[in-house]
């Protein structure tokens, strides 16, 4: 072996007290290193400026060609400046504290992947699972005050979103002359249904002029049918199960679920894990996933619901499956129920598998029916309204 | 720049004080970057920190002022302490906003207003928080950068200017900047060594109000074009009649010229800013280098603002030819898959939404990567070798002062997603 015990070479020092550069000689021992200030002119004997030990070296960052070491645990930032690459090789062999090689640095980024890796892992199965339980905990106690002053809020952005024609007033059918007889059938229709649910709030439920086949329930008892989904039902029983699969939601304040999951989402999908890509697209993208996840669980209740709820009410309880699945084969109009709900064959098979069968009485008389079917007026005179 | 070169007697020769050099190779930056961007895929982003402090490291230990180079020693345990702490804070207030919106029936505009205001102030003090962890975690010859000053009186400033910009269209915006920088440097110091900013807002106003002119002119042409196409008695003849519709009256008289003369205007002040761009990050960047000082060191800089077009023209040539690539890759692999595979609807319908999802995280961290790299490391680099300082003599007798301060402020940054990290 041709190194010498202690090699020495010329290095940079910096003290930490003062931002003057030393320019020193360090001595490599075998405990630790000797930092000489460099002999000037005159002086013979080097001057020993300080000592540091081993074990008590760190690695401080430094572009490539350079060993900057630092003491563990300073208060003063000293730092001292190795360039000559024979000093720093032994410097690094003797400190084993400096992770020649840097195996210590990979281990660690090792570790920091694999529990990033499960704190992503363990934070989207607390989103598919925990955020579902943990909203049904919490609904109970929200009071239904509160559902009803967020319905209200919602209330205002839904209608302006649907009532795409800027109708306002005149969005909502039954108003008009010759709506009225169409609006007390709906109300005789509603009616039976609430008395059967046995809701803790009345149902407001309204005919809106758009032409989709669909419904939605707002949180606090606010049920929007669209005039579409009355031109697409042929018994007043399917208009009732859709009526009672929209009432479901209200029962299980599907709103005010919606509302807990979605802030919840946001928090772990927003903020705890971070936006990585920008734009917000896989944020979306994930939530739009997991969304869908608990739409089909909470759909499916909700057709149990409607079930049960027309049995109690004396309707058809598979009413609901006939419409769906004539809304579904009708692509021609490209309607279709919310994109949200699970695969209609296989609601349309559930729903028939929990309904009795048995004689049933529609839930409306044909001269009620024929009312509900013209609240919104006749096509002609509908056209006119959305021209004034 | 790195060799050793030593004189007879082993000294190292002293460096010219007064010049500014960056070391990193672009080759190296690319590998972080890269390696960093797959990382955040798989941690869903949690890996931030480590990369944060990672690039950090390079940028800082790569530039190198006067013969020494700067030193980052912030950890990652540290900004993942303040994100933690940050979320802390955030949550909480995230909360009583949306319960006193739904709680108290004053009019939610005064709600939504009173927590814009306060999420903007809590921004603005994030940021000049994560600034101070960022100075306090700098080393320079032994020596810690500090900055004190109040976080809370900084948010104040900076929303007052703010809110002067934007009803002055932005023309407030070099007073601001420069009020800003004041503020900054001022509370700014290298251990005893206290900092200070020159710059001029009359200064960077002259020069920037030739790219203003370019920009809104052409709005601000088109708004008066067009009010003086209004038919303003027909418009008060509808309005008194309770008519709902006004843009029917406005379009009506004037048949196709108003949509012309607005779609011409918007043209023209897009191509404008899209092409000025680099003439005014060249512009700030050279303004805010010569202001800054400490003690009796100045700085100046050199930078060219073709040097920031080409910059920014690479950027664009490499992000289309990734794309491109991009693309064909793509649709090739389709083209195989399909004629290979034949799948049946309902596995194409999902292997196209999961391969979507695929595509956009690459596109979109590719696209990232390339920024971070082509633009933002090109223009440290360049703002760095540019710059020359005076009387950097100070630089060698400074004492240390100050303290190493908490990552809150970076966390709170990252968690209202107003940058930092």
């Amino acid at each position: 072996m041709d190194e010498p015990a202690t090699p020495r070479a010329p290095a940079v020092y910096f003290d930490g007290t003062s931002s003057a550069r030393n320019d020193v000689i360090v001595e490599a021992g075998q405990s630790g290193l000797r930092i000489l200030a460099a002999p000037g002119t005159g002086r013979t004997l080097a001057r020993l400026l300080d000592e540091w030990n081993y074990a008590e070296l760190r690695r401080a960052s430094a572009p490539a060609g350079v060993l900057r070491l630092a003491r563990r645990g300073e208060t003063l930032l000293a730092r001292l400046e190795i360039r000559d690459a024979r000093l720093a090789a032994t410097i690094e062999k003797r400190a084993e504290a400096l992770d020649r090689g840097g195996a210590a640095e990979r281990r660690l980024q090792r570790r920091v992947i694999g529990l990033g890796f499960a704190a992503a892992a363990s934070l989207t199965l607390t989103a598919a699972f925990g955020l579902p339980a943990l909203a049904g905990r919490i609904i109970p106690f929200i009071p239904l005050a509160v559902e009803r002053k967020l319905g209200d809020a919602v209330d205002k952005n839904i209608r302006a979103a649907m009532d795409s024609q800027h109708l306002g007033t005149a969005f909502v059918c039954g108003a008009n002359d010759g709506e009225a007889a169409g609006r007390a059938a709906l109300d005789k229709l509603v009616g039976k249904l609430q008395a059967a649910a046995a809701l803790p709030f009345p149902l407001a439920v309204e005919v809106v002029r758009r032409a989709a086949a669909n419904a939605v329930a707002l949180p606090g008892g606010r049920i929007y049918v669209n005039e579409g989904l009355i031109a697409q039902a042929r018994t007043p029983d399917e208009l009732a199960g859709v009526l009672a699969h929209e009432i479901g939601h209200v029962a299980h304040r599907d709103g005010v679920r919606t509302v807990l999951q979605t802030a919840g989402l946001s928090f772990l999908f927003g903020m705890m894990l971070g936006d990585f890509v920008g734009g917000g697209a896989v944020v979306i993208a994930a939530r739009t996933v997991l969304r869908s996840a608990y739409s089909r669980r909470v759909e499916a209740a909700v057709d149990a619901y409607s079930v049960d709820l027309m049995t109690k009410a004396g309707g058809d309880p598979r009413a609901l499956g006939v419409i769906l699945a004539r809304i579904a084969e009708d692509k021609d109009e490209g309607v279709r129920l919310l994109l949200e709900h699970p695969e209609t064959r296989e609601r349309i098979a559930a729903i028939n598998a929990v309904a009795v069968t048995g004689a049933t009485r529609p839930l409306l008389d044909a001269a009620g029916w024929d009312a509900l079917k013209r609240i919104c007026g006749s096509p002609a005179k509908d056209t006119a309204n959305a021209v004034r | 720049m790195t060799a050793v070169a030593t004189t007879a007697d082993g000294v190292i020769p002293r460096q010219t004080p007064a010049s500014v050099k960056f070391l990193g190779r672009e080759a190296a930056y690319w590998r972080l970057r890269i390696k960093g961007a797959v990382l955040l895929v798989f941690t869903l982003g949690l890996y931030r920190f480590w990369f944060a402090t990672d690039v950090r490291r390079f940028l800082w230990s790569h530039t190198e002022i006067g013969g020494e180079t700067l030193e980052y020693t912030g950890l990652a345990g540290e900004l993942l302490g303040g994100f933690l702490l940050a979320i802390a804070i955030v949550v909480p207030l995230y909360t009583g906003i949306a319960v006193a919106a739904l709680a108290l029936d004053a009019a939610e505009g005064v709600i939504a207003g009173i927590a814009f205001v306060l999420l903007v102030l809590l921004g603005q003090m994030a940021l000049y928080r994560a600034r101070r962890y960022r100075l306090t975690h700098t080393v320079f010859r032994g020596v810690r950068f500090d900055q004190h000053g109040a976080a809370w009186r900084y948010a104040l400033y900076a929303l007052a200017w703010w809110t002067l910009i934007v009803v002055t269209l932005g023309l407030a915006y070099p007073w601001a900047q420069a009020g800003l920088q004041r503020f900054k440097m001022r509370h700014t110091s290298y251990g005893d060594l206290a900092g200070s900013f020159a710059g001029s807002g009359t200064a960077l106003f002259l020069r920037g109000l030739p790219i203003w002119l370019a920009v809104f002119g052409p709005l601000v042409g088109a708004f008066v074009a067009l009010s003086r196409m209004v038919d303003w008695d027909a418009l008060n003849r509808m309005i008194a009649a309770g008519g709902n519709s006004p843009l029917a009256v406005l379009v009506g008289g004037a048949g196709a010229a108003p949509f012309v003369v607005a779609g011409t205007a918007a043209v023209a002040s897009i191509l404008a800013a899209l092409s000025l761009y680099p003439l005014f990050a060249a512009t700030m960047m050279r303004w805010w280098i010569s202001g800054l000082r400490f003690g009796a060191v100045s700085v100046r800089s050199h930078l060219r603002t073709w040097q920031i077009y080409r910059i920014y023209l690479r950027f664009v040539g490499l992000l289309t030819l990734f794309l491109l690539a991009l693309a064909v890759i793509v649709g090739v692999g389709v083209a195989l898959f399909n004629l290979a595979v034949r799948p049946n609807r309902d596995v194409a319908e999902l292997l196209t939404s999961t391969f979507t999802v695929i595509l956009y995280v690459v596109a979109a961290l590719g696209a990232s990567t390339i920024y971070q790299v082509a633009v933002t490391f090109a223009l440290w680099r360049q703002s760095a070798q540019s710059a020359e300082l005076s009387g950097a003599a100070a630089l060698a007798e400074v004492r240390a002062a100050g303290a190493p301060s908490s990552a809150l402020g970076e966390g709170l940054a990252d968690a209202l997603g107003v940058g930092g990290i």
